[in-house]
């Protein structure tokens, strides 16, 4: 498994349960993803796409099957081992944002520090949450609660927390969600820039024109893959933002 | 974790919801100060007796006259006049171990010198007094046991006695007229202050008991004898002997009560400190019982708060908190707001400590030892209590709070 990649999923299931009824989630997934990959995981409400990426997150466990993210296998380890993971190689961004209110844009993006084995002094730290920040295009708002922010502010900052341990991949569930078109744009814009860079994403998404950012797009249904194919015409979202708007987006 | 940023959250989330914070506190801040109040007249009550027993002497017996155990009438120490002269001396020939007796007579009177009066208690005692209670005379000598045998017409006076009717005159030598007979002043002793119930021991002319019952009180009956024990260990013994000596000297039969009262030092003052000790167990019930509620309170608050962050803990979690990341933040809260209380309620019982004794006058006395005990108390409290949410925190599953609305 030295070629490369990063993600490896071999026959993974998820199965919950609910009293006496098994809900099949996730129904025999493999999958393999390479470092640098923009990956877009498509599909109905409900075919189990967030369950999916709950397990590429190390946020659960599979029921069955394995799961090795960079040619180490995950799918064993005990909660504390995931949260380490999810720490060191994992860089989280939700649809509902999930800043910590009432707290500074820079101490958001701090946040993944703080459980952080590396022992960083106070000013390191501070160093690094304003670089990311201004990496995403917040220089100047560091001192901003989310309140003060609007939704596509305070999805960066969310990208800058997801970004400031080094993660090997970006994993995003419905970036866009919950923004109008002009920012969901200006959000891929950074995605593409950021991977451009050599950061791997993989994004949940069911909108057809997001999901053109992407480099590659799997399509789930009722729990398995059912296509798998490389995007043929790209979105290139910084050209445009240069561009009026089309009216599709 | 870094511990420094799980401090400032802590505090942070406590300021948020200040008036929270503070209602949820002062339960804490109620045990804690009865905690301090109850610890500082404890203390106080036990210096006190520790000051009672000094100022009995060393080694000291009491015996009064009258019962305080007769079955019939509640004669009351002193009460009826049961204690002769000879029982004193049949106790210094007899009892051994005895290394002093002084047979004890009072009463309060007038006296007078020159155009100056002043009312105060005459102590008829033998020359043993001075020794038994540890009282030296600052000034002059004492009377000796000849004046006793003679009954002679000399006394000692107190620091405040002397005050009030010589003023910066020297007094010995002088005469003191009480009941209209001259007394002529031997010394002054030296102050002793105010006793522990608040009576100034210097306001006292200390005569020969002969002279006391002959020439001020005319009584012929002892209101007590005090008797001093040479060595500590012989104290029970020597209590169990006077007992016997008395019965016996009084013809009582067995079965019947005595009509005396004999007490060791320690007795007296543990009798003293009975009120102080029912105060103090009192406040202990209050302490304990607000510690308990105010614990309770802090479990219910941080229950609430919990939940109101079930998705900052999601977030924390994702972002690679630990369960046990998440059971310190919580339990640092709880703590921070336990003994926050517990300081504020240090102030507090400080403050109730101070009013107790300048208003009660209650001895009380606040020692560094209490306050560290008490606050480390309020920090185990918020340990204790705080615990369960704590690790309800902990246990969450990271997608569940994620998704928690
Ligand atoms: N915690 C859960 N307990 C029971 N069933 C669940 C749970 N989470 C998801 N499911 C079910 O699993 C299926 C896949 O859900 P999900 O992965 O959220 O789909 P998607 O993100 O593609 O909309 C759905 O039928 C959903 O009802
Ligand atoms: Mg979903």
């Amino acid at each position: 498994m030295k070629n490369g990649s990063l993600v490896k999923l071999i026959d993974v299931h998820k199965t919950y349960r609910t009293g006496e009824m098994e809900v099949p989630a996730v129904r025999g997934v493999s999958l393999e993803i390479k470092r640098g990959e923009f990956l877009a995981l498509m599909g109905a409400s409900g075919s189990g796409k967030s369950t999916l990426m709950n397990i590429l997150g190390c946020l659960d466990r599979p029921t069955s099957g394995s799961y090795f993210l960079d040619n180490a296998d995950v799918s064993g380890l005990d909660r504390d081992q995931l949260a380490d993971i999810r720490n060191r190689k994992i860089g989280f961004v939700f649809q509902s944002f999930n800043l910590l209110p009432r707290t500074s844009a820079r101490e958001n993006a701090e946040l993944p520090l703080v459980y952080s084995t590396q022992r960083l002094s106070h000013a390191q730290l501070r160093e690094r949450a304003d670089r990311v920040l201004a990496s995403v295009g917040l220089a100047g708002r560091e001192d901003h609660p989310p309140s003060q922010l609007s939704g596509g502010q305070q999805q960066r900052v969310a990208i800058a927390r997801a970004l400031i341990n080094d993660p090997e991949v970006l994993l995003a569930d419905e970036p866009t969600g919950n923004l109008d078109s002009r920012t969901s744009v200006e959000i891929m814009a950074i995605f593409q820039q950021l991977n451009e860079r050599g950061i791997t994403i993989i994004m949940v998404t069911h909108e057809q024109d997001i999901a053109a950012y992407a480099q590659r797009n799997v399509v789930m249904r009722d729990g398995v893959v059912v296509d798998d194919r490389v995007v043929p015409q790209r979105s290139d979202a910084a050209t445009q933002l240069e561009q009026p708007l089309p009216s599709t987006l | 974790m870094r511990i420094a940023p799980t401090f400032n959250v802590a505090y942070r989330a406590l300021r948020r919801n200040k008036m929270r914070s503070v209602l949820t506190a002062l339960g804490i801040i109620i045990g804690v100060g009865a905690v301090i109040a109850m610890v500082g007249i404890g203390n106080g009550a036990k210096a006190q007796v520790e000051a009672q027993i000094a100022s009995l002497g060393q080694n000291v017996i009491l015996i009064f006259s009258g019962s305080t155990t007769s079955s019939g009438i509640r004669t009351g120490w002193g009460g009826a006049g049961t204690l002769k002269i000879e029982d004193a001396e049949a106790i210094r020939r007899e009892v051994p171990g005895v290394i002093g007796v002084s047979e004890e007579v009072v009463s309060t009177t007038q006296v007078a010198a020159g155009n100056q009066n002043w009312f105060t208690r005459i102590f008829g005692e033998s020359a043993d007094y001075f020794d038994i209670r540890q009282w030296p005379l600052s000034d002059g000598a004492p009377f000796t046991p000849q004046d006793v045998r003679s009954a002679n017409k000399v006394c000692v006076i107190g620091r405040t006695t002397a005050t009030q009717i010589y003023g910066n005159e020297n007094p010995i030598g002088q005469i003191l007229r009480i009941k209209n007979v001259p007394f002529t002043i031997l010394g002054v002793l030296t102050p002793k202050g105010l006793s522990p119930q608040g009576v100034d021991q210097d306001d006292i002319v200390v005569m020969p008991y002969t002279s006391a019952m002959k020439r001020v009180s005319g009584g012929t009956t002892l209101r007590n004898i005090n008797v001093q024990i040479g060595d500590p260990g012989q104290i029970a013994a020597a209590q169990q002997q006077i007992i016997s000596l008395l019965r016996q000297r009084h013809n009582i039969r067995p079965g019947r009560d005595d009509d005396f009262t004999v007490r060791t030092q320690e007795e007296i003052a543990e009798a003293a400190t009975a009120t102080s000790r029912v105060m103090t167990v009192l406040l202990g019930a209050i302490a304990g019982v607000s510690l308990v509620v105010g614990g309770i309170g802090i479990m219910n608050i941080m229950l609430v708060s919990v939940t109101e962050r079930t998705r900052e803990i999601g977030v924390r979690m994702a972002v690679g908190a630990r369960g046990n990341d998440i059971l310190t933040q919580f339990l640092i809260e709880a703590v921070t707001l336990s003994s926050v209380g517990g300081l504020i309620g240090i102030v507090c019982g400080i403050g109730a400590s101070a009013l107790l004794s300048t208003y009660a006058h209650w001895p009380t006395l606040i020692s560094i030892g209490s306050i560290a005990i008490a606050f480390l108390f309020s920090a185990a409290v918020g340990i204790f209590f705080g615990f369960y949410p704590a690790r309800k925190a902990a246990a969450l599953d990271p997608i569940e709070a994620l998704r928690y609305e």
